[in-house]
């Protein structure tokens, strides 16, 4: 084995030495680009190196590097016809990263090492390129055997266009390809219908939509068109009396428990010293409770890390996750825990939990609960929507989380192009991860309870990704107002990241789903009332209608064994928690297990939720010919499940080695079920026919 | 929470024991009790029935109190009925309401490590005089006595007497237990059966019983293979270069390859560079056995340091210079001092509890976890030579039965998937710890008192760690679970069972432990079931599959099922096996049902062929 790595070198590096690399081979590899995109520099003979391993040996991969204004790009010649299987995106390649997942580049030489930046100058003699993304990506390109200052000219090309700094210089605005949506299983909150369901789904009675007539009103900008305030006052006086609250964001209802809503207010703003118009506004809170119980006001810039906090424990997470050679790796696996521990970030992860659950437990008694922070859209954020999954199974459910991240994120004006670092200029210097934190939350929940929770860290780990992909607008602005005013004055095409079969084929989305969980026998009232019978299913994400789903919903009516509330109660101490490996490590070869990790898991439920789905089609239609015949039980399938092909702990965010066919079916094969993957969960096992 | 509170009440009055046995009581007893009760054997009940537990076959009550104050760690004190028999020591509370939880602890005596009095005749308060039990199984109990009813002076005596038999000249209670099996678990490892399933005898092993006696090596087993070149005379010579005489033998065999493990104690080097004539021709032998590859890795499980120092003491490691085509490799495991400190702090922050912000800088500074990834960077290192370099391994540390276990264990689990099965996992711990001297009496300090002593140390508990850990890496390569490991663990100390007794193969022949006391695998495989790991796929996935787990700190983890166990907050860390057992149930009933339509429609095509084959 040994020996024909050895040899393999030693042929690919003749290759290189060769002069056809130098000409056409390279010349006709061409990144993909998309209407609006253009190419800006390239440079050929580019190696890209493992994270980790040292520049000067020779086994990086050869190839061409490119960027444009969209992404950069490394084609390389053996990419292209390899079998594994990954999570591949329609818009980009295996090497390829979007210039807004970009966040540090290093511009390095034998003596030298520094940031590549808009105002820093870039080396003329420039050996290596370190690229470390948003998303804990980590690239390594040597410039060593591609022509004199190649280097230089990437590097200068990057500094122009990886730091946009104004909002319009993003690839969004460039990007001309016409989109309709057909999107109707997810509410986007941005229309009075959504609101009024909404409403009408919690069953809240004491709130009501307020349409706003003037769009520029300046202070209001972060606020959607359309939101929810007490019923007991009337327009005017609510906007006269917001007029004292930063941004002007008083009290907003986002969601409701019998009589126990949850609220979320911004502070009084700075020059205001008496509290009155708090307390007015508190009174009408109170007022919406049939019961007139005094709320519970969670003040979370007093609980909770900042945005700065959370900003430097990432950064510190991050650089224990993105080691740039086998040394530092090393250092900081002898000190890993401790390293960990000093990052706070699981400690954060921890707090957020710990208030969620809090709010929760107390709506749960009643109570109604008001999330307070300086401007209300960071924190509140977070635990607005982390309360709402802690009672609501609906939020379990892949519509579900969608329609809550457009609801308390999206439309409730999460400055995403801020915290992201969308825009790098000096007024926009909040960067930070709080998305990633919530879902970092959502993460550690679906540890705790994987059979409630309809999505998988998949669908997670792909949701943080799609935050640095330009294409879609979900992500890319701070409030509704900008995106409107993109949409209208710049002709930006609007297109919903929730889209999923924009970005990625059946084989890829099917891995949304979590192959445990346990749908509810009977869905609730409430995700009932949630969809327009007209709903057009997300492709891949849900069949209803089918004969299976028909089937099994029959069954289901017989007995329904959950438990009627399906409230969630975390753990929350540091040492209940784990690291979310898949999104942070998935980058570090170095971590890689061969044949292990928790896809293992995923992967065999898959399989056996595939045979029963097709033993219940057999029993139906009564026809077996398509079934294994029994005879064939030799030692080699045990628990009814075959040789499973083999794949990483990064799957699928690393290939898997061998069997890519025989993996490709499975996931095809049991892609119907997939998408309804749950379909026996309302079953209980003693309601099968004898 | 009140609805949680309420419901594990109700089935704690169905059955009490049951619903204690993840929280305070060893597992895997509540099981064997009905077995027990249903099997007709008689067990001793006290009048008062509210003590409810089944005894032992063989268990005998000692001494039973009233008005007993357990102080739990976590939830504080509750008053109830304290019951010692020679097998261990049982409270059950009696809540002063209907709604107080009832507390039940359940300890084998076995695991009692030390019994200490706490407060005086002065003692003043509440709770404060009583009895201090620190246990081997990371727990520290208190019960508090009332000083008037004079009920300590007893309970400490009994306490002492059946958790320390040895030092009254008294046998531990394996060899009262008298509870049969359908299966005999001594039957499950057979030396000469082991080594044919490896093949040996083959062109270059041979098995020889030159040791059936126990003359040669008395801490080696009867049974070894060594390379067919060499003879019974050589071996003779050879081992006499070896600390105790513990040369080496073979321990596991490649199927292809035929590259093998072999194990040993260090050479006798000393401080003047002594050599061997014999011991570098058989070294040399083992190489020559193995046609793949012209060298041979010997690892050396100790830090070099400590290798070196060896020497002063007469032992020390094999010089490259004088062993030709040998390379050395260090390992940089510490001794079993070392580990015994990384268990004592591990045990101060999980119990009872640590300060939940700082948790885990706390876990990292006992280091324990650096220990366990050294031992698993050490077995990927020989599987590494092993599987890619077709090189054969001789490992050793000092005497060859600590560290060494641990590596030449660890390494056959990831290079064989036999050993990942129950069976195979039974016969690994019996091949590779018990029969090579593994010195469990005084590691663990079976029945005695002195529990400082320096010569017990965790060494077979960080195996299992190890285990465990690879089961994390790897959730479908394991036929058992993690309740299999932290039932051996349990009965590792508990002295119910023969199994762990004694020091060397030759102490248990002696004391005639397969006759006198019943063995552990005798009872796990009566319910294998429980022990089913319900993602093991088979050896069909993984026959050819060699585990290499990734030995980074980044995924070593706290194994918090076994270490934190006794904290009733703690989560489970494995919600997914239930519901994947879950799922398979259901598959196995739609089979079942698709078979049964099978077969009519089998039987009626068959009919209606024959009535209709003119048709055709």
């Amino acid at each position: 084995m040994a020996e024909i790595k050895t040899k393999s070198k030693k042929n690919f590096t003749s290759y290189l030495d060769s002069e056809a690399l130098n000409g056409s081979e390279q010349a006709i590899l061409n990144p993909k680009l998309l209407s609006g995109e253009l190419e800006v520099a390239r440079a050929r003979n580019v190696l890209l190196f493992s994270p980790t391993s040292k520049i000067k040996d020779d086994n990086g991969i050869a190839g061409v590097l490119v960027v444009t204004n969209f992404k950069l790009s490394f084609l390389s010649f053996d990419g292209s016809h390899t079998s594994s299987i990954y999570q591949e995106n329609i818009f980009l390649g295996k090497n390829d990263v979007t210039l807004s997942n970009i966040d540090y580049i290093y511009q390095m030489n034998d003596r030298k090492k520094r940031l590549v930046a808009p105002n820093i100058k870039i080396l003329s003699k420039l050996d290596v390129l370190h690229i470390i993304c948003k998303n804990f990506r980590v690239l390594k390109f040597g410039f060593k055997r591609s022509e004199v200052g190649k280097g230089k000219h990437i590097a200068e090309a990057l500094a122009k266009f990886a730091f946009p700094n104004r909002h319009n210089l993003l690839f969004s605005y460039n990007y001309k390809e016409n989109y309709y949506n057909t999107l109707r299983n997810i509410s986007m909150f941005n229309k009075k219908m959504d609101w009024s369901h909404e409403l009408l789904r919690c069953g809240a009675t004491g709130w009501r939509v307020l349409s706003r007539e003037r769009e520029d009103n300046i202070p209001e900008r972060t606020l959607p068109m359309h939101y929810v305030i007490p019923k007991t006052v009337t327009e005017i006086e609510y906007v006269k009396l917001a007029e004292s609250f930063n941004r002007s964001r008083a009290a907003i209802w986002v969601y409701s428990l019998e009589n126990a809503s949850l609220v979320r207010m911004a502070e009084l703003i700075p020059t205001i010293t008496d509290t009155k118009q708090e307390n007015k506004m508190l009174e009408l809170v109170r007022k919406c409770d049939p019961m007139m119980r005094q709320p519970c006001i969670m003040e979370l810039n007093k609980c909770l890390p900042s945005i700065q906090e959370v900003q430097a424990s990432f950064l510190k997470l991050r650089e224990l996750c993105t080691p740039d050679c086998t040394r530092q790796f090393m250092v900081q696996d002898v000190r890993f825990y401790t390293l960990l521990d000093k990052s706070c970030w699981l400690f954060y992860v921890s707090l957020c939990l710990k208030y969620s659950n809090d709010a929760a437990m107390k709506m749960r008694g009643r109570e109604t609960v008001v999330l307070q922070e300086n401007e209300g859209r960071d924190m509140c954020c977070v635990i607005s929507s982390l309360t709402q999954i802690l009672l609501d199974p609906y939020y379990r459910t892949l519509n579900g989380l969608q329609s809550l991240i457009q609801k308390d994120w999206v439309s409730l004006g999460h400055p995403f192009s801020d915290r992201l670092g969308h825009v790098i200029n000096s007024d926009t210097t909040e960067q930070s991860p709080l998305f990633l934190l919530f879902l970092d939350c959502v993460w550690q929940l679906i540890q705790q309870f994987p059979e409630e929770f309809e999505y998988s860290e998949t669908f997670l780990t792909t949701i943080w990704d799609s935050t640095f992909l330009p294409l879609f607008d979900t992500f890319q602005f701070n409030s509704e107002h900008d995106r409107q005013y993109a949409h209208k004055n710049e002709h930006l095409i609007l297109r919903p990241v929730w889209d999923w079969g924009e970005q990625f084929s059946d084989k890829d989305i099917v891995l949304f789903t979590n192959p445990l969980y346990k749908k509810p026998a009977e869905q609730s009232r409430k995700s009932m009332a949630f969809l327009p019978p007209t709903a057009i299913p997300l492709p891949g994400l849900h069949q209803t209608g089918s004969r299976i789903t028909m089937h099994v919903t029959q069954m289901a009516t017989v007995t329904n064994q959950l438990p009627e509330d399906r409230f969630l109660e975390p753990k929350t101490t540091i040492r209940d928690l784990e690291l979310w490996t898949q999104c942070y490590f998935r980058w570090q070869p170095l971590l890689e297990i061969k044949n292990g990790g928790y896809p293992q898991i995923d992967l065999y439920n898959r399989i056996i939720l595939s045979n029963i789905s097709k033993l219940q089609q057999a029993l139906q239609s009564h026809d077996f010919d398509d079934l294994p015949t029994p005879t064939n039980e030799s030692e080699n399938v045990i628990n009814g499940v075959g040789p499973m092909p083999s794949i990483s702990s990064f799957f699928p965010f690393s290939g898997n080695d061998t069997n890519s066919n025989e993996l490709a079916d499975i996931l095809t094969l049991s892609y119907d079920l997939l998408t309804d993957g749950s379909i026996i969960d309302g079953l209980s096992l003693s309601q099968i026919p004898d | 929470m009140d609805k949680r509170l309420s419901s594990e009440r109700v089935n704690m009055d169905y059955n009490s024991l049951k619903q204690h046995a993840s929280s305070n009581s060893v597992d895997s007893d509540s099981k064997s009790n009905s077995i027990n009760s249903k099997l007709g054997v008689e067990t001793m009940v006290p009048n008062d029935t509210s003590v409810t537990f089944t005894y032992l076959a063989g268990e005998k009550c000692q001494d039973v109190k009233n008005e007993c104050t357990y102080i739990c760690p976590y939830s504080g004190p509750s008053r109830g009925i304290l019951t010692i028999t020679n097998y261990r020591l049982h409270f059950r509370s009696q809540p002063a309401t209907e709604k107080d939880p009832i507390v039940v602890v359940d300890v084998p005596l076995g695991v009692v490590s030390r019994v200490e009095k706490v407060g005086g005749a002065s003692s003043r308060g509440e709770n404060s005089y009583g009895i201090d039990i620190f246990c081997k199984d990371m727990r520290n109990l208190r019960f508090a006595h009332k000083q008037e009813n004079h009920s300590r002076r007893t309970v400490f005596e009994k306490l002492h007497m059946y958790a320390f038999p040895l030092a009254y000249n008294e046998k531990l209670f394996a060899f009262s237990y008298t509870e049969t099996f359908a299966e005999d678990g001594w039957c499950v490892y057979e030396p000469v059966a082991e080594l044919r399933r490896m093949g040996v005898n083959n062109d270059t092993w041979r098995i020889t019983r030159i040791n059936e006696s126990y003359g040669i090596c008395d801490s080696y087993p009867a049974v070894w293979a060594v390379p067919k070149s060499t003879s019974d005379d050589l071996l003779k010579q050879a081992c006499l270069f070896r600390s105790r005489n513990r040369l080496p033998v073979l321990s596991w065999i490649h199927p292809k390859s035929l590259a093998t493990i072999t194990r040993c104690s260090q050479p006798l080097v000393g401080v003047g560079g002594k050599r061997s004539p014999e011991d570098e021709h058989y070294i040399n032998s083992i190489m020559e056995a193995n046609a793949q590859s012209h060298k041979l890795s010997i690892m050396d499980a100790r830090p070099s340091a400590n290798a070196v120092a060896n020497k002063a003491k007469g032992g020390g490691y094999e010089s490259e210079l004088t062993y030709q085509n040998v390379e050395i490799i260090f390992l940089d495991i510490h001794n079993i001092h070392v580990m015994r400190e990384s268990l004592r702090k591990l045990k101060e922050i999980c119990f009872p509890a640590n300060d939940d912000q700082k948790w885990l800088s706390a876990v990292e500074s006992t280091l324990w976890l650096k220990h366990i990834k050294c031992v698993l960077a050490g077995a990927v290192r020989i599987v590494d030579k092993i599987e890619i370099m077709s090189t054969s391994v001789v490992v050793h540390c000092s005497d060859g039965w600590d560290r060494t276990a641990q590596l030449t264990a660890l390494a056959m689990l990831l290079l064989d998937p036999y050993y990942r099965t129950m069976k195979g996992f039974e016969v690994l711990i019996e091949k590779e710890w018990l029969s090579f001297g593994h010195k469990f009496q005084q590691r663990i300090g079976h029945g005695d008192n002195h529990h400082s002593d320096a010569d017990r140390s965790p060494v077979f508990l960080q195996f299992l760690d190890c285990v465990w850990q690879v089961s994390k890496q790897f959730p479908h390569a394991l036929e058992f679970n993690e309740h299999f490991l932290i039932t051996i663990l349990d009965h590792l100390y508990s002295c119910r069972f023969g199994t762990f007794l004694c020091n060397t193969e030759r102490e248990r022949v002696q004391e005639d432990l397969k006759h006198k006391t019943v063995s552990l695998w005798s009872f796990t495989n009566a319910s294998p079931e429980q022990y089913r790991n319900p993602l093991y796929g088979g050896r069909n996935q993984c026959i050819e599959t060699v585990l290499k787990p990734v030995a980074s700190m980044r995924h070593i983890r706290l194994w918090k099922g076994l270490f934190c166990r006794w904290n009733p907050s703690m989560r489970a860390q494995d919600p997914v096996y239930q519901r994947t057992r879950e799922l398979l149930a259901l598959q196995e009933q739609l089979q079942k049902q698709v078979d049964e339509f099978r077969y009519e429609n089998q039987s009626s095509t068959r009919q209606s062929a024959r009535l209709s084959s003119p048709m055709h």
